[in-house]
């Protein structure tokens, strides 16, 4: 069977994207694991508390620097589409829920769960968008 | 849009792999724009009338 040849844009991506989830993890685990432990207060807590966010940040960051660095502008215009549908379900559906809580008609969402949410309706709107083009 | 890339392709007995490695894109975006699903940027419709020593209008040509 002949090897599918990644596109040279898609290994820099990979690998900075499974850097900045492994530094998700680290960080992730150190401030639930620091935090009952140290009990830090003033800028330090909301540094700990802060930092887990920022590898997701960067996921964004690794995300807009693939479509700097891809040079087929249909799997860019392919993947912009996606990531629309994505932004669109995701406000929808958290502008939804967040009116449900306000009646007290379902319990409440943190807001950490809104960048997993987008990132699963981004990923199923790319297998989506992807199936015209088979 | 409607294309000639199909015959100019057949001409050359290019595959739709061949022409994509040439322009540095995707089979699937050569497909795509082959079967008119999605029409090139004018520097990707440049770079295709190079690849086949020709040009943009007689590739191209507006459908409406």
């Amino acid at each position: 069977m002949p090897q599918k040849k990644l596109p040279p844009a898609i290994r820099p991506y990979i690998l900075r994207f499974f850097s900045a989830m492994t530094l998700y993890v680290v960080f992730l685990v150190g401030a639930v694991w620091a935090f009952p432990r140290y009990h830090p207060t003033g800028p330090l807590a909301y540094l700990l508390a802060i930092l887990p966010a920022l590898p997701i940040m960067a996921v964004i960051g690794v995300v807009a620097l693939y479509m700097t660095e891809e040079q087929d502008e249909f799997q860019r215009a392919l993947l912009v589409r996606a990531l629309l549908w994505g932004i669109g379900l995701t406000l929808a559906a958290t502008t939804a829920w967040g009116f449900l809580e306000v009646f007290s008609l379902a319990p409440h969402l943190d807001l950490y769960l809104v960048f997993p949410l987008f990132c699963v309706l981004a990923g199923a709107a790319n297998g989506i968008v992807r199936l015209n083009y088979k | 849009m409607k294309n000639e890339l199909r015959v100019l392709r057949a001409q050359r007995n290019w595959s739709q792999a061949d022409l994509a490695e040439r322009l540095g894109i995707s089979r699937q975006s050569v497909n795509a724009i082959e079967t008119g699903k999605y029409d090139p940027s004018l520097p990707l419709a440049f770079k295709l009338a190079r690849v086949f020593d020709t040009t943009i209008e007689s590739i191209f040509s507006d459908q409406s």
